[in-house]
């Protein structure tokens, strides 16, 4: 994993030192915190040694879990499930495949079986089996529309075939697997956005602005991807 | 050749254990003017030099995922210890599944904890006298309630003044404001009548003693970096040794309570683990506060031609009575909150607004199936993502799909989900407790605790009450429950020990025969041996221990400086 740490510190630079910055305005609106922690030189050490530490290898990710033919697979796959839009990068951009591969090998050594690979290896061969069949071309060498063909049947469980639901369940998988890996990447976080982990000098709740729109919704309901009805009156 | 080392110094006070519990009774002790020694297992932590505070999950092994040596994952602040500790087994009997989490660092649990921070009420100290259940304390709430005081005043606990039955108020910072999730709980709670008021937590919003208020990362589970949330070390323990009657031994892996021929306490016998010499630190007092279960083993192996069942146990109750508490959770998904303008919805590390128990009076109608009560805390928003984040978004709520509009579709998705869990009140029973298994050891050559546990029906019909209330809050709001239990699993009651907060096994009592220890925590047969953690708590009321360990181990550390003072107790 030293080389999945150090690919993303660099660009993380920008943001550390806003923290860092806040906090020590914080801090300096409290002298005896120094005396505390034993003198200012001590304190600006620790507060170094709390931002990201600084990559030790510059390597590029090594593979612990997919062969090359399935590493193809996997970044198209990841790729289809999270393009690039205006927002935001791909699956690929954000190391996805990388984050998969890592966790497939993590798990295994963690949870002690092998379920997950084995659901991940087979529902891969699936979809290479299939593809043959039908278009005489693995699933990654298909085109686009021919993939998605494939992809139609097994991404919407309610209504796939009963005979699919074994590849509906890899589906479900490998789509969790890379939507929580993409979001949790840097990536992610900044395209959802999240916009903690930092310092705040005044903590103030729920921004009035945003809870005008609550309670707008709770007196009209509010129809979005989800239906959510009125409830307060 | 092992080496027995002893050490002609002899302390004032050796107190075992520096957590909670042994932190307050260092600093009480050591500013009373006793020199004092506390002994811990684990290494040296400091949470100003160790905090991996604002790291990203992105930057770490697995995004940070727990481990079998990491359970609650990599930024959690225990260092060593968890469910496991390597080399340092425990046993459960035939039927039991104990679970027990033990941090081996300086200061213990404090480091990680809730800091969850609520009084025990009048009611809950004399709980049998109200419902036939389980013991009463051997003193009232208003005994208690000045050593909370000077608890929350020195630790910082923020919450605020309600006046509400058996939820005594206390010397409160002022809370942070509620989040907008937990705005929208608590309209549901005000509908349904239960309860929904600011948190009470032990970090600071104002600064205090030279710590700097909180700066609002949300990861108090991680340590503080500048020691803005209650942990023993930064609070208690550093700031004692200032006065110069501190000394703190770590890796040291206490043995056993040492006997002098005149029956009391003439020390305890540790093990450095760094060395793996046996040690002997002679003290006119000993103080045990090794967290309530280890307590019990450290007396159970303190066994000598006096005590021949273990140290102080002519009562037999060592290790009886452990109760943890009742947990239960349901999550839920509410799509009022879709597609918001986004907003850091940090805050402190843990819930703004919680709901204490509110139903005393259906209660005391006998119009509930169970005794006792529980407080509801929740989470949700727009959380720090790590494992897992958004991961069975897509299935649970999009029927599924793939490409551009699924990604747009998750990201206005963010921040719609909510968590309850119920914290209730175990009622101490004959079949839960703790011994010391007669064939397994530890590689420090330690006999081990073999555990046995049982929930009844109180506590598993009050799983059953959380599941229905939190289901029924969700939906008030307008949202789906997306994970809940059912009778097949008693309700998802947890499993004993799983909420770490196991109390009792050396309970206080006005009965020699019938408890371990007086009403100041100490030993009945052993007049300079005095225990501060959460051992001597007769009941678990739905009030999280570490409140009442400060409380008590400070009015228990008081008594002993006084007894010294009149010497009572032979210094």
């Amino acid at each position: 994993m030293a080389e999945n740490e150090s690919k993303t510190t660099q660009e993380n630079a920008p943001a550390t030192t806003v923290s860092r910055r806040n906090l020590f305005q914080i801090l300096g609106s409290v002298p005896a915190v120094a005396a505390l922690a034993g003198g200012a030189t001590a304190q600006t050490h620790d507060h170094a040694h709390m931002a990201p530490q600084a990559a030790a290898s510059t390597g590029p990710y090594k593979r612990q879990t997919f062969d090359d033919h399935q590493w193809k697979t996997v970044g198209l796959l990841c790729d289809l499930i999270i393009p690039a839009d205006e927002h935001s990068g791909s699956a690929t951009q954000a190391g996805v495949p990388e984050f998969i591969d890592d966790w497939i090998a993590f798990r295994t050594d963690q949870g002690g079986n092998e379920d997950l690979k084995a659901q991940i290896f087979g529902g891969l061969m699936w979809l290479d089996r299939e593809s043959s069949a039908k278009f005489q071309k693995d699933f990654a060498d298909a085109a686009p529309d021919q993939q998605k063909q494939i992809l139609d049947r097994i991404a919407y469980p309610k209504r796939a075939a009963k005979e699919d639901h074994a590849w509906v369940a890899f589906f479900s998988e490998f789509r969790s697997l890379t939507v929580s890996g993409y979001f949790s990447s840097k990536m992610g976080v900044a395209a959802l956005p999240y916009l903690g982990n930092t310092a705040v000098e005044h903590w103030t709740g729920c921004d009035p602005k945003v809870w005008a729109i609550i309670e707008d919704r709770m007196k009209n309901g509010y129809n979005g991807i989800l239906e959510s009805k009125p409830w307060t009156t | 050749m092992a080496q027995v080392k002893a050490s002609p110094k002899q302390y004032d006070v050796v107190i075992v254990g520096s957590g909670a519990g042994g932190g307050v009774a260092g600093q009480v002790l050591a500013n009373a003017g006793a020199k004092t020694c506390v002994l811990e297992a684990g290494d040296w932590y400091d949470c100003t030099k160790n905090s991996k505070m604002f790291d990203w999950p992105y930057n770490v092994p697995h995004r940070g995922a727990g481990t079998k040596d990491k359970p609650w994952g990599f930024f959690d602040a225990t260092t060593v210890g968890g469910w496991r500790v390597p080399g340092e087994p425990y046993t459960n009997a035939p039927g039991s599944d104990w679970m027990w989490w033990r941090a081996r660092m300086l200061g213990g649990r404090t480091n990680h904890y809730g800091r969850i921070s609520l009084r025990m009420g009048p009611y809950d100290f004399k709980p049998y006298s109200r419902d036939g259940k389980g013991f009463d304390w051997p003193f009232t709430y208003e005994e208690l309630a000045p050593y909370y005081d000077k608890a929350e005043e020195l630790i910082g606990v923020f919450g605020s003044a309600e006046n509400l039955e058996n939820t005594p108020d206390g010397k409160f910072q002022p809370p942070p404001a509620p989040r907008g999730y937990e705005r929208l709980i608590k309209i549901a709670c005000d509908k349904l009548k239960i309860s929904c008021i600011p948190s009470r937590l032990a970090i600071l919003t104002k600064s205090i003693n030279g710590r700097p208020a909180c700066h609002y990362c949300a990861q108090c589970g991680r340590s503080c970096g500048v020691n803005a949330n209650f942990n023993s070390p930064g609070v208690h323990l550093l700031p004692a040794m200032k006065t110069g009657n501190l000394e703190i031994r770590t890796s040291a892996m206490v043995r056993e309570v040492l006997v002098g021929p005149d029956g009391l306490a003439s020390g305890v016998s540790y093990i450095d683990k760094k060395t793996r010499n046996d040690v002997q630190v002679r003290a006119k007092i000993v103080v045990l506060a090794a967290s309530c279960c280890e307590t019990a083993r450290i007396m159970l192996n303190s066994k000598s031609s006096q005590f021949p069942n273990g140290i102080a146990n002519s009562s037999g109750l060592v290790g009886r009575y452990v109760m943890d508490t009742v947990g239960s959770a349901v999550s839920g998904f509410l799509p009022i909150l879709q597609d918001l303008p986004p907003q850091n919805e940090d805050g402190v590390g843990g819930m703004h607004l919680y709901m204490p128990w509110w139903l005393y009076k259906e209660q005391a109608a006998k119009k509930l199936p169970f005794a006792r009560g529980y407080h509801i805390e929740i989470g949700g928003g727009r959380e720090m993502p790590g494992v897992g984040a958004l991961g069975g978004y897509a299935t649970h709520f999009l029927d599924g799909g793939y490409g551009a509009e699924m990604k747009q579709n998750l990201r206005k998705l963010y921040g719609c989900q909510v968590y309850f869990s119920g914290r209730g009140e175990m009622i101490p029973n004959e079949d839960s407790y703790c011994e010391i298994d007669p064939e397994v050891v530890d590689e420090w050559g330690i006999p081990v605790l073999q555990f046995h546990f049982k929930w009844s029906q109180d506590e598993i019909l009050q799983a059953k009450h959380m599941q229905e209330t939190f289901q029924e809050i969700i939906e008030t709001m307008g949202g789906t429950v997306t994970h809940k239990s059912g009778a097949d699993t008693n309700w998802g009651i947890s499993r004993g020990g799983e909420i770490i907060h196991e109390v009792g096994a050396t309970k206080i009592g006005d009965n020699p025969k019938t408890s371990v220890l007086n009403k100041y925590c100490q030993a009945w047969d052993v007049k300079n041996l005095f225990i501060t953690d959460a051992a001597p708590f007769v009941s678990n009321a739905d009030k999280n221990p570490t409140l009442t360990i400060s409380a008590l181990g400070w009015r228990t550390s008081e008594y002993i400086a006084d007894q010294v003072k009149k010497l009572n107790v032979k210094v």
